[in-house]
C-alpha cells in the first residue's frame, strides 16, 4: 500500500481520494497524478502547477521518482508558514 | 551548539525562552530574538481566525535542517524554533526564534536567515476564516525573494 496525502489547498480538491493506493510496477508521482485525473481533474489540474512539490517519505523528490510498496507519497503546495 | 525545534499548539513565553538561551554558555554576547504575530488583516480584509496545518514528521526534520544550516553559516551558541499550529486569532504569537552568539552580527543574520528559510522551506499551511469564508493564504514571493538572498552568494 502506498499512504496518499494532500496538504493546504490540494486538502480541498483532494476531498474523495482514497487515502491510499496498491502498489503496482513502475509506480511514480506522475503516474499517481494520471491515475487521478478521470475521477479528480480539479485536484489533477491543481497537481499539475508547477510550484507544487512532492515528498515521497518526507523527503523531495521528481515526478519520475520510483515508488515501492510501504511508502508514503504527499503533495505539497507552496508553504505559508512564519 | 544547543538547539531546539518545537511545533505545538499551545503558547509560548518569550521571557522564558530568552531566559533558557542566556543560561546557555557565559561566553555569549548576544542573543536576538523574533516573534511573529498573527496579523489581523489578510489582504485588507480582517480575519476572524487563522488555522495552521503542517505535515508531521518532515517539519520537525525540516525546522532542525534549517536551524544545522544556520550553525554552519555562523559562529552560534544556541537557537530555539517554536512554532505553534491549530487555530489562532489575531494578535496571537505564531513563531519564535531566538539565537545566541558570542557577537552581535551573527545572531542577528542567523534569526533572519532561519525565519527566511522558514517561511519558504518548512511545511506549514495558513488558513484564514473571514467572516464564515475560509481560504488558503497564498504564499508571496517578497518571502521568495528574501529567502533567495541567502543561497545567491553560494
Amino acid at each position: 500500500m502506498i499512504k496518499l496525502l494532500f496538504f493546504g489547498r490540494l486538502g480541498d480538491f483532494a476531498e474523495g481520494v482514497s487515502a491510499s493506493i496498491d502498489a503496482t510496477e513502475g509506480l511514480t508521482p506522475a503516474t499517481v497524478r494520471d491515475a487521478l485525473a478521470a475521477d479528480h481533474p480539479a485536484l489533477v489540474a491543481e497537481l499539475s502547477q508547477p510550484q507544487v512539490l512532492i515528498s515521497l517519505n518526507q523527503m523531495i523528490v521528481g515526478w519520475d521518482q520510483p515508488i515501492f510498496d510501504g511508502a508514503e507519497l504527499a503533495f505539497l503546495p507552496p508553504v505559508t508558514g512564519g | 551548539m544547543n538547539s531546539t525545534t518545537r511545533i505545538q499548539n499551545h503558547d509560548f513565553d518569550l521571557g522564558a525562552e530568552y531566559q533558557l538561551l542566556r543560561q546557555l554558555d557565559a561566553a555569549m554576547g548576544a542573543v536576538v530574538t523574533f516573534t511573529g504575530l498573527v496579523r489581523d488583516l489578510e489582504k485588507n480584509t480582517s480575519i476572524n481566525s487563522l488555522t495552521l496545518q503542517h505535515y508531521p514528521g518532515m517539519t520537525e526534520s525540516l525546522l532542525q535542517e534549517i536551524v544545522d544550516q544556520a550553525q554552519q553559516r555562523w559562529d552560534l551558541i544556541g537557537v530555539t524554533v517554536i512554532h505553534r499550529v491549530g487555530k489562532l486569532l489575531p494578535s496571537d504569537q505564531i513563531v519564535f526564534v531566538g539565537v545566541a552568539s558570542q557577537h552581535r552580527v551573527d545572531a542577528f543574520e542567523a534569526a533572519q536567515f532561519v525565519m527566511d528559510y522558514l517561511k519558504t522551506k518548512a511545511t506549514f499551511w495558513k488558513k484564514v476564516d473571514q467572516n464564515g469564508q475560509q481560504h488558503w493564504v497564498e504564499s508571496k514571493d517578497s518571502d521568495q525573494t528574501a529567502s533567495d538572498r541567502w543561497s545567491a552568494d553560494d
